[in-house]
């Protein structure tokens, strides 16, 4: 901090950086970059170190804080509510994501490929993505109604037999995650389609010379070339995907519907922090969160091979 | 695509912790009870929890004061909190909802108590069970009512009609007298018409009846009995709809629910005054054919609002001025003809705006309905934690996915839980 004018120059080539000078001279980026930062303080980091401080408090929102070390962790692990809000999350989790990654990156190559109305159809698959998320989610809770809904008309239509969805723990799944494909598969497939339009054409030139199909050339050149942009989707889903929250409280209620297959961790730390008034418990909720996403992130990363790739 | 694990971990938790919770949290000391400089006369509420032309009319009355009114919409009570947390802009009349006033019985200290201010003599016009619930265990009164929601039973006389049940709201109330009456209405309903449950929704049944209760999941000295009798009647009456087949699985509020309104698949609700402005809404062809009776069993309350006066008011006295005004039983009629806000003062339902003939009721006044359900409504306790331990379960046995004792044991088990944790015995 104080090292200024008097720092010896170093020649180049040794280990540290070439020149020193101090940080006040460097002022005007510092002030250029410090509105970020005194709004990731303010708006960012004030708020996770107070959760941390709160999990291990009783506080019913206006009163006193109590400290009570990790009485709310205690509660946690033996709450089966929690643990099946968690089941929930993951299987939602993982009933939405691999479809939307999927469709994304099957729309992404036929958009690619295409030649007439591009920017027609990437606007249409982008739009679900700025839809208002509860105009979206009362929309599919009325496809998914059981006497009135689109759904079930067109089962009523064929002949079939109409499932009671919204009512059904695996029909609220269903719907649920139904609605993160739609809205999330557009805005995978711009991503993919931006990581398309970056890989050299000489490549596919290559292969096409030595005699490779389309399967061959999806498999060997676009895939392997795609995988920092599939690894950074898949990460983005799963801090998202883990986070679900607005879909099944505007489809199935605060109370997460039938036997609360809908309630997801987010929903539960909501009800118990601005329901129940029990913020402490809810910071330790909010707290395990957190972990899962690190936790789920690790494995991505290891999975799809992001280490080493700098 | 440069991706490293350290950009890519610390993103994730910025977008995790940083929206969550703790934007709504504080670290001011609680109980700053600085007032609010003399001048202006800040008032909060909701939008629609007054009337239009009575907030007018009283920002008129009182120039004075000069009443500053704030519409604040969104959860409404989670923003009160935050700037009582926050500790400064905090209103001097603040609108509680009814279903939160029990949670902030406990914070008192942020209230005027409106005994130590003249506030004794206003009380007897309002309706004594309504003011009970803003009324804290040691005889603290934290707020005047703004409306009530007295329960009725809404349904469509042209349905019971052409299945051969009374049409007309004294026989419907003289036959369905009980919900076992109700449920076997709903079975002479079901074989005559066999698309119009009775019961739209049997878990909308399960909270009247513990609504119409004298007691509710935890007692007076916090000890939870949310497992016993008063409870369990609740839940087998919901269960008894589900076994008879005449539960309409229509949950108030949802798509099935405001199409079957019209097209009478839903030809019952039971709800408080207010769902009146609901079923209108979604009523086009039936306008006319709905009729108001009583509550089988007894009359409920569900919802109902409250003035207060916080700490932090200039002048708690003139404040109250204000509110006794603006809750006249002249103002209250007004406030119903403005938006359907039921009166919570007794003499307000003597008043012209409440005894008009409504059509959509075929020229039914429902005020002769409502105004005896609004006197006859139980009082029961209502701990802070109710809401929290409330017993929820009745929609497994409704999708057929576990039986009613194995659903209620259960549900028993999880809310007790929650009570071991937030210190209830």
């Amino acid at each position: 901090m104080t090292l200024t004018a008097t720092t010896p120059t170093r020649p180049a080539g040794t280990a540290k950086p070439g020149r020193r000078r101090g940080i006040a001279s460097y002022w005007r980026f510092y002030l250029a970059l410090s509105p970020f930062y005194l709004i990731f303080l303010v708006f960012g980091l004030y708020p996770v170190a107070s959760t941390i401080l709160l999990a291990f408090q009783k506080w019913d929102g206006l009163g006193p804080r109590k400290l009570v070390g990790l009485q709310n962790f205690g509660f946690l692990i033996e709450d089966s509510t929690f643990w099946l809000s968690l089941w929930n999350t993951v299987v939602l989790f993982a009933m939405s994501t691999v479809p939307t990654l999927v469709i994304a990156m099957t729309l992404a190559v036929m958009l690619h490929s295409a030649v007439r109305f591009k920017g027609v159809y990437r606007i249409a698959y982008f739009i679900p993505n700025i839809t208002s998320l509860v105009a979206a989610a009362i929309f599919f809770a009325a496809i998914f109604s059981t006497n009135f809904g689109l759904i079930n008309s067109g089962l009523r239509a064929l002949g079939l037999p109409t499932e009671d969805w919204l009512r059904q723990p695996w029909g609220i799944k269903i719907a649920i995650s139904t609605m993160i494909v739609w809205q999330w598969a557009g805005y995978n497939t711009i991503i993919y389609l931006a990581g398309l339009q970056a890989i050299p054409t000489e490549q596919y030139e290559a292969a096409k010379v030595d005699g490779a199909g389309p399967f061959r050339t999806f498999f060997q050149i676009t895939l392997p070339q795609l995988r920092p942009v599939v690894l950074f989707t898949v990460i983005m889903s799963t801090i998202g995907g883990l986070q679900t929250f607005t879909e099944p409280q505007v489809m199935v209620g605060n109370a997460g519907g039938t036997g609360q297959s809908g309630m997801t961790v987010v929903m539960y730390f909501y009800n118990q922090a601005f329901f129940n008034n029990d913020y402490g418990y809810a910071g330790a909720i909010a707290l395990s969160i957190f972990l899962l996403v690190l936790l789920f992130t690790a494995i991505n990363w290891r999975l799809l091979g992001g280490r080493g790739r700098r | 695509m440069e991706l490293s694990r350290r950009t890519v971990l610390a993103g994730g938790f910025a977008t995790l912790l940083g929206g969550t919770l703790v934007g709504c949290s504080s670290s001011m000391d609680t109980g700053s009870t600085k007032k609010n400089a003399g001048g202006n006369l800040a008032l909060w509420c909701w939008p629609g929890g007054l009337g239009k032309s009575v907030l007018d009319d009283t920002v008129a009355h009182f120039p004075d004061q000069n009443i500053k009114y704030s519409e604040v919409g969104g959860d409404f009570k989670q923003k009160l909190l935050t700037t009582f947390n926050g500790g400064s802009s905090i209103p001097d009349i603040t609108g509680v909802k009814g279903e939160d006033i029990a949670s902030l019985l406990p914070q008192a200290n942020r209230f005027v108590d409106l005994k130590t201010i003249g506030g004794d003599a206003l009380l007897g016009d309002y309706l004594e069970w309504k003011v009970k619930q803003a009324t804290t265990l040691d005889g603290k009164v934290l707020g005047i009512p703004i409306d009530i929601g007295p329960t009725a039973l809404f349904y469509r006389e042209d349905i019971f009609a052409a299945a051969g049940l009374p049409g007309d709201p004294a026989e419907v109330a003289e036959q369905l007298k009980t919900w076992d009456d109700f449920l076997a209405a709903g079975v002479e309903l079901r074989k005559a018409n066999p698309k119009a449950p009775i019961v739209a929704d049997a878990t909308d049944l399960y909270g009247t009846v513990v609504n119409q209760g004298t007691s509710r999941y935890i007692d007076k000295d916090n000890r939870f009995i949310g497992d016993q009798d008063h409870i369990r009647k609740a839940w087998d009456t919901a269960v008894k709809a589900i076994t008879l087949k005449v539960d309409g699985r229509a949950l108030g509020g949802s798509p099935d629910w405001n199409a079957g309104l019209d097209q009478g698949t839903v030809p019952t609700v039971t709800g408080a005054a207010w769902v009146a402005l609901d079923i209108k809404a979604a009523c086009k062809t039936s306008a006319g054919k709905w009729r108001v009776a009583a509550t089988p069993s007894g009359p409920a309350n569900f919802g109902g609002s409250f003035l207060t006066i916080t700490k932090n008011a200039a002048d708690p006295a003139a404040a109250l001025e204000v509110i006794k005004y603006m809750l006249s039983a002249d103002n209250q009629a007004k406030a119903f003809a403005d938006a359907q806000i039921f009166p919570s003062a007794p003499a307000a339902y003597d008043k012209p705006q409440l005894k008009a003939a409504d059509p959509f009721f075929g020229g039914q006044a429902p005020i002769e309905v409502f105004g005896p359900a609004a006197k006859n409504i139980p009082v029961a306790y209502e701990a802070p934690l109710d809401a929290a331990i409330a017993v929820h379960g009745i929609k497994l046995v409704q999708a057929g996915k576990k039986t009613s004792d194995a659903a209620w044991a259960e549900a028993v088990a999880k809310a007790k839980q929650i009570g071991k944790r937030q210190g209830v015995q």
